[in-house]
Formats: C-alpha cells, structure tokens, sequence
C-alpha cells in the first residue's frame, strides 16, 4: 500500500544542491514528491525552506528513504499524533472532537497515517481497533456508541486537498461563477461526456430529482436513461414520485395536463388520488407488480432494479408507503447509497440536492442543473465546493441529455 | 594566479599531548592495539608548534588531562568567527567531555560561547573550513562536511549562529571522516581537494566554488595530504608528494613536511592538531 510522509528540509539548501539531491533521491527510490513549499533566501546566508510530500510505493520504501533524507537534514514534519477520547454517552461526542470535510481525510496513529474508511462533512472519526490493526471509521454524531475512541482536536489529522481535474471539455473555465449565459450546448456535450466517463470507469450515477423535474416534461427523459443503464440510483422526495405516477397514470402532474398544459377537472386532487391508490397496493413496486404503474421514472427503477429513496418532508401529503418520514434513518440510507457513486446529477431540487452534498465525498463530480442561480451557490456554501453548475430548464435540457447519450 | 595570502591562520590554539594516546577506536585508522610513542608523539608535536612559529604563527594552549586523550585535535573544538565560538557536539560519547573543556577555555578569554541543539552533532573547525572571500559583504563561505560526524541539520543553527554562508558537503568515505581530510584552503582561489571523499554534488558545489583546485589522487587523499595547515603561503603537510610539491611551489607556495606520524595513528594530521583562532566568518572585521 502507497505510504506518505511530508518532510522539511532548511538551511543552505540551494547553493549546496541538498534541495536537488533530496529530489533525485526521492525518485531514485521509486517514489515521487510534490514540493508543497519553497522559500529560497534573498541573501547568502538567510536560510532557504522547502516542504517536500513525498509518495513511496510501500511503507518499507519510504523507511528506507527517510533514512536517507534524514542524513541530508531533511526531517518528517512533526504532525502530531492523533488523540482519542471515549464518547461520553450512545450519539453524543467528547466536546473537542475533530469535526470532519467532504475531503479524504488521514489519521496519524502509531507513525503512520491511516485513511478514514469514507469522507463525509460535518461526521467525527472513530478509531477502531480490529484483528488487522486499527481502522479509521468517519461516523456521524447519531451513530456513535458510548466508549468509542473519537479522534480530539487538530493534531494528527490532515484532510488531502483533490487533485484540480484537468480537460474535462468545457466545465473548467465556466466554474468560476454560475452564469445564465453560458452556451448550453457546450455544457450539455461535457456532461454527456463525463457521463460516458463514468461508464468506462465502472462508477455510479446517482440522479437527484426535484418534482419540477417532471411538471417540466423532464420525467420521461429520466426513465430513458434509467433504462438504458445512465442512472445507477436515484434520491428523491415524496412529490417527485407522486408526479411521476400522477403523470403516467393521470396524464398530469399537479393537475396540470403534461401534453397541453391546460388544467383539468379536479386536477387538483390527482395527485391525492394517486398516492392513495400506491397505499392501497402498499408500496410502488406493488402497483408497478400489479399494472398500476406502466411507464415513468419510478416505473423504470423498480423494473431494472435501480435503487431509490424517497426521503419524507413535514409539508408531504399521504405520504406514499415508500417514503421514509424518519430523516435521519433516511440519511443513512443515502449515506450507504452513495458507496460507488462517482458523479451525481442534481436536478432542479434544492434541498434534496443539499442533503446529498453533505453526504457525497469532494471527490464525486457534482453537477447540478437548476434554472436558479442561487441552487448551485447555496450547495457551495455548504459545503460542496465541488459542484458544477448548469444554469437552465431542467425539462428540455435532459431530454436532449438523453438524445445525446442516445437513451 | 600565483599564491595570495591566506585573511586567516596567523594564530592557533594548540594542545601538547601530555596524555595523547589511542585509548579507543572511532574511525578506521584507529587501532587500540597499537601504542603511542609518547616522547616520540611530543617531539613531532613541538616540531609542528616550531614550524608554525617560524612560519609567523602565534600559538596559544588549552592543557588535556586523562580524561580526554583526542583534545590534542584542537580544529574539533568547535567553530571560531569573530569573538564567538561555537563548541562542538560529538558524535562519540568518547570524546564528549572535551566539549566543555574547550568552551571553558573561550569563556576564560571572552568569547561569546553559542551553542548548537542539544540533538544534533557538529565536529567544529574539523568538518567546517572557510573558503574564498568573494561574496557580497566579503565573508568567505564555511565547507562543513556531513554524515559521519556532523549531521547536515546542524549547518543551519551555525549558520545563524556564526553569520556564515555554509555550503554543507556529503562525505561518503568513512577513511575520510572529517571535511580536513579532504579539503584544504590555499587562499581565495587554491585549495587542495580530495574527491574521493565527496560525492557528486558536493563535487559539483566545490568545483563551482574553487577557481584552482589541486587534485588529489585517492593515495595522496587517504595519506592525509590534505590535512595541512596554511600560514600565509607557508603550508605545513603531514608529507609532501613531490607532484604535489610541484605544484604548490609553482603557484608560490612553501611546502614544508612535519612529520606527525604517532597522531596519524589515531586518524589526525597537522590541521587536526590546530584551531585557527583569528577566523571571521561574517566578513564584517
């Protein structure tokens, strides 16, 4: 397993080429480096500093190779190590507990530095010890046990900054700001392209949808892809469900008709109506089972296995059997969904998208499409600094998505 | 370029071998089975004292007793610039003691006595040699050479604490434990160099440092040719190689042969047995 350490090597470094040669003998090693800092004196006898990461292939190379920079004078930079305290009581922290990021974060335990199992923001670390030495499991606050070994603090605990990702097409010189006027079509090729990415590297797409997704004629667009293996899960709330059964068993989402747009007689209890007969068959796989369901998003998950959650707000009517009302088993939920995910579609949801960015690593690609701005800015200041932003019509943006992917 | 006066040896501190011998082995030439001849030892010694004398040399002395054997290596004491002297730190627990025989010694003559890290070793004048004066406030860069007695870490501490710009400087030959073993300062462009005891970046550093080197082949190097002292363009050597003697005298220099064959015993030759005490490393006297 790759082992790192980050090293720091002053004085006359330059001049007396130990700067060079701590380099070349950190590739003639195996291992490679990255210079994190320099700072060269301005006159001959000011000191000259540099902050080598070094990346070794195994931990024995890397015992090895601190031998020798440690004679050059190059020595670890003393991170610490990690400290634990026990959880006081069952879902309760010690009070200085090391709150984590969405970025991949380390431990330092025994000299080395150990990976925590997943990245998650705003969760605490439990060291735990197995058979095979101790693990790092990053665990949100309601799921702590009394007496877990929660890490304390700032020393021993680094986060890894993600690698900018470069020539990704278009996305990366339109992130700078979240703009109305960006060409679409341009956006719309690169995340057709990220998605085929996504394919070839084996990773997940997770599809996050709000109810606008189908009141914008967006829904069939959706099941499309869902069919032809674009989407691997899907989150979602107990509206986007019922419109989407609304629409394939009514014609009409909120009781407005999705072909004409025109309101109907009694629209405006379709829905009712609808959720009211998923209960009577008991879940939506049932009435899909039963015929009652024959087309749309939720249809086409449960015919190919495509797993979703619905997670249940105070403002739902029925609600509909699937839908969970206890929030926080619902993040677990999410939180076990999102394993294997590696890009996700934020579509014209708020709150659901915010939900899954505090539970998605840095490292997913998020890209989240909403005619508002301020969607893509507010999941930023939370926290996922990742996402990327497309600025449009949910509707007509994924049914030429899913022309694109040729769904 | 012919020879030009050396800015720096016209007074050492030295120390008669009243209880000089080879008690223990701490570098290759070293071997407790082999005795010291002690009346031998001190003839050599007041004839290397007489030499630096005659060549216009004052000396002081600092006494040993029989608790420190090696502090007849007064260049290990420690590193001298201006009135500050920085003791050394060794790497062996054996010669540990003479660090605060000879900071007593600089205290008693008011001398800022600064000290290096607890944790790191620095074995003084022996593994740090001034060399040139052409940098910008005139102060001559220390050599210090690394790894088998000093630790490349300790550079940067003597640095702030001495003024000097320092090039540190690999040694990879454990015959030649100490930088002068294989370097010598001639004046600002000569200097005799031991490659052999460096590797190729310390190489490339002196090679980029001195205009006129003189090349010492590994026999020269390992009869420790380079562990001369150098009184003004008097240069006193263990033995002199007659390609060597060539050269020197070529370029102006007056080699002259002190034989120091009991102290070669115990891995120390004529520059081992002086510390230059009228060294300034910051360019500012």
């Amino acid at each position: 397993m790759a082992a790192t350490e980050t090293f720091a090597l002053e004085g006359h470094i330059v001049d007396s080429l130990i700067l060079p040669k701590v380099l070349d003998l950190v590739l003639e090693s195996g291992s490679d480096y990255r210079l994190l800092d320099v700072v060269i004196g301005r006159t001959p006898t000011d000191p000259s500093r540099a902050v080598i990461e070094v990346d070794a292939p195994d931990e024995a190379t890397l015992a090895v190779l601190a031998e020798q920079l440690q004679v050059q004078g190059a020595n670890p930079v003393d991170s610490g190590v990690a400290e634990t305290a026990p959880a006081p009581a069952d879902g309760v922290a010690p009070a200085d507990f090391t709150a984590t990021t969405n970025l991949a974060t380390e431990v330092r335990l025994d000299g080395h530095w150990l990976p925590a199992d997943r990245a998650e923001m705003d969760c605490t670390l439990v060291v735990r010890t197995t058979d095979a030495g101790p693990t790092v499991v990053t665990t949100p606050l309601h799921r702590l046990v009394e007496g877990d070994a929660v890490v304390v603090g700032s020393s021993g605990v680094r986060v890894i900054a993600p690698e900018r990702v470069r020539g990704l097409g278009g996305f990366e010189f339109m992130d700078s700001d979240i703009s109305t006027e960006k060409p679409k079509a341009t956006q719309l090729r690169a995340l057709a392209e990220r998605l085929r990415q996504a394919r070839e590297d084996g990773v997940d797409v997770l599809a996050v949808c709000g109810p606008v997704v189908i009141h914008t004629g967006g829904g069939p667009a959706i099941a499309r892809m869902v069919r032809a293996g674009w989407i691997q899960r899907l989150f979602a709330g107990n509206g986007f469900a019922t419109h989407d059964i609304e629409s394939n068993v009514m014609g009409t989402s909120l009781g407005i008709d999705v072909t004409s747009g025109g309101g109907t007689e009694g629209g405006h209890s379709n829905h009712l109506r609808v959720i009211n007969e998923i209960r009577r068959h008991g879940s939506i796989a049932a009435a899909v089972e039963a015929g009652y369901i024959t087309d749309g998003v939720m249809h086409a998950c449960v015919t190919e296995g495509v797993p979703f959650i619905l997670g249940g707000s105070v403002r739902d009517d029925g609600p509909l059997p699937d839908t969970m009302t206890d929030v926080v088993a619902v993040a677990d939920r999410m939180r076990d969904e999102v394993a294997g995910v590696g890009v996700a579609l934020m579509l014209a949801s708020t709150l659901h998208a915010i939900a899954t960015g505090n539970v998605l690593p840095a490292s997913v690609a998020t890209y989240c499409i909403d005619i508002n701005p301020s969607v893509v800015t507010k999941l930023s200041d939370r926290g996922s600094h990742q996402a990327h932003g497309i600025v449009t019509d949910v509707g007509p943006f994924l049914g030429q998505l899913a022309d694109e992917l040729g769904a | 370029m012919p020879a030009g006066d050396l800015t720096w040896g016209r007074r050492f501190l030295v120390c008669p071998p009243t209880h000089f011998g080879v008690l223990y082995e701490i570098n290759p030439w070293m071997h407790s089975e082999v005795s010291v001849d002690g009346e031998r030892a001190r003839a050599q010694w007041d004839g290397l004292v007489a030499a630096l004398k005659e060549a216009g040399a004052e000396v002081e002395t600092i006494e040993q007793d029989v608790e420190v054997p090696d502090l007849v290596f007064t260049a290990n004491a420690g590193i001298v610039s201006g009135n500050t002297f920085v003791p050394s730190h060794f790497r062996h627990p054996e010669r540990q003691p003479e660090t605060e025989r000879f900071a007593t010694w600089f205290a008693d003559r008011d001398h800022a006595v600064e000290r290096l890290p607890e944790d790191l070793s620095h074995e003084g004048a022996g593994d740090a040699l001034p060399f040139g004066a052409d940098t910008s406030p005139g102060a001559p860069i220390l050599l210090s050479g690394y790894r088998f007695r000093s630790d490349a870490a300790a550079t940067t501490p003597l640095s702030v604490l001495t003024g000097a710009v320092v090039r540190p400087i690999e040694l990879i030959d454990e015959r030649l434990y100490h930088i002068d073993i294989t370097f010598c300062p001639l004046d600002d462009r000569h200097a005799l160099c031991a490659p052999l005891g460096w590797d190729r970046y310390g190489t490339a550093v002196i090679e980029s440092l001195v205009p006129e080197p003189l090349w010492l082949t590994d026999e020269e190097a390992l009869s420790f040719t380079a562990n001369s002292v150098v009184v003004g363009t008097t240069v006193l050597m263990p033995h002199v190689p007659p390609r060597v003697g060539r050269q020197l005298e070529a370029w102006g220099f007056d080699p002259v042969a002190i034989d120091v064959s009991e102290f070669m015993k115990a891995g120390g030759a004529c520059r081992c047995l002086t510390l230059a005490l009228d060294v300034d490393l910051t360019g500012t006297s």
